[in-house]
């Protein structure tokens, strides 16, 4: 178990094993997308209050829960990088911060378009969409740090302990937006059951795996790059593209 | 012999008294944006006296922000910051010092002049005495995010430090408001304590990560 986690934090192994899982992992992903969201469009049952617009439930669930988790994931990296100095951990957070803030955009955008008819305004400054917000916000400042030092050490530096201070922020905040004003409705899906019908939780789950199982995949391509750009002049990345050709 | 830390309190309070600019620049800043309020929203009464918490709040965060970023550029750019680190006197009492030093001589004086400008703003007096109270609890955490924010951008000091850590210091303005708006109940004092809590669980985080952020720029 230890030799297995030492050398998946090793830049080489890391990036032979990507290089052959990213394919299946990427089709999975996608015929899992696929499944969820047209299983939940065409098969499951018309919502009784909301109508047929409900059903973008299928997208904007999934893309919330991944914004989220990809921030919580990116803290557990950044403590790793502050006190291990593993480099695999930094180069996590680069690649994972653009995808976070790409899909925190994606849970605000279906969801100012499920708004529109249901609430009947695009957007409101409710609690837990003014805390998205929020949280998009910190990618992008997160994203605006990668320029800002000459040095590869003290940028993976900075980014790590700016991730840190937002992660053990980020609760604080809700709170206190929760206390500042409440209007969308509370989680439907907690560990301790669910307020959906089954038919509709099915296909729901699907798709909420087919976006971690996307996240995963992309997320790694993106590793791949990162590590590319930072050992290009390694014996190791040379001798890859010399047996390509 | 005066110790070490005794000796950068001193120093960097006369810097501060010596020049206009670091006194001054402050509270022209808080006093400017202030009068802009009225001036984009019209001198309605009511209508100011209902804004006026939030009002004092923004700017206040803002010029705390703007004062705080260059708490350690000019002893990073003139070396004295190698000579501390290299002194093996503690990082963290000289960081707090300087940062309580920036705090009085920056934010002290606007926790005064915001009483005075709550009137120019129709609040009560009640919630004016509240409005100080959360104030001179929430200005040392936005002047510690503040000094975070100009560790990490030490090298250029640009905007990207303030806008990273504007978000971070929503629970303060949150929680001082919503105390304000609550001076007439009993909620109020929940909300100050919350806020004092907040206080103090930051100091340590924040001040640590100041060091670290410090540090960076010298592996």
């Amino acid at each position: 178990m230890r030799q297995f986690f030492n050398q998946l934090i090793s830049f080489p192994y890391f990036f032979k094993i990507a290089q052959i899982s990213f394919p299946y992992l990427f089709l999975l992903s996608i015929s899992v997308i696929l499944l969820g969201v047209l299983w939940g469009v065409f098969f499951s049952p018309v919502d009784v209050t909301q109508g047929e617009v409900y059903r973008i439930i299928y997208l904007h669930v999934p893309a919330a829960s991944v914004a989220q988790s990809i921030y919580y994931t990116m803290v557990i990296a950044s403590v790793t990088y502050l006190i291990w100095r593993i480099k695999m951990a930094s180069v996590f957070m680069i690649s994972m911060a653009p995808l976070g803030a790409i899909f925190t955009f994606l849970a605000l955008f279906t969801g100012a378009v499920w708004g529109q008819p249901t609430w009947g305004t695009w957007w409101v400054w409710d609690a837990r969409l003014t805390s998205t917000l929020i949280l998009l916000i910190l990618y992008l400042a997160i994203i605006s740090l990668f320029s800002s030092f000459d040095r590869r050490a003290s940028i993976d530096q900075a980014v790590s302990i700016v991730v840190l201070i937002g992660g053990i922020n980020l609760p604080i905040i809700k709170l206190s937006v929760e206390w500042w004003n409440t209007l969308h409705q509370s989680a439907s899906i907690t560990l301790s059951g669910s307020s959906i019908d089954n038919e509709m939780l099915i296909p729901l789950l699907i798709s909420i795996l087919g976006f971690y199982l996307y996240v995963t995949a992309i997320g790694m391509r993106r590793m791949q790059v990162e590590i590319l750009k930072r050992e290009i002049s390694h014996n190791w990345v040379k001798r890859i593209f010399q047996e390509k050709k | 012999m005066k110790s070490f830390y005794y000796k950068t309190f001193q120093r960097d309070s006369k810097v501060y008294l010596s020049r206009s600019s670091s006194f001054l620049g402050p509270i022209v800043f808080f006093l400017i944006t202030i009068t802009l309020y009225p001036l984009a929203f019209g001198s309605d009464e009511e209508q100011l006296a209902e804004l006026a918490s939030g009002i004092i709040w923004i700017s206040i965060l803002l010029a705390n922000l703007l004062s705080h970023q260059f708490i350690f550029n000019e002893d990073y750019k003139d070396g004295s910051l190698d000579l501390v680190l290299a002194s093996g006197k503690s990082l963290f009492v000289w960081a707090s010092i300087k940062i309580f030093v920036n705090w009085y001589f920056s934010s002290l004086p606007l926790i005064f002049l915001s009483l005075v400008t709550s009137f120019m703003l129709y609040l009560p007096l009640d919630a004016a005495l509240i409005l100080a109270l959360t104030l001179f609890l929430g200005t040392p955490i936005l002047s510690m995010f503040g000094a975070l924010a100009g560790a990490l951008t030490l090298e250029r000091g640009n905007i990207v430090g303030s806008s990273i850590v504007i978000p971070m210091c929503l629970p303060a303005l949150i929680l001082g408001i919503l105390a304000i708006q609550s001076y007439k109940n009993e909620e109020v004092l929940f909300y100050i304590f919350l806020l004092a809590a907040f206080l103090f669980f930051s100091i340590p985080i924040l001040i640590a990560s100041c060091l670290g952020a410090i540090r960076l720029h010298f592996e």
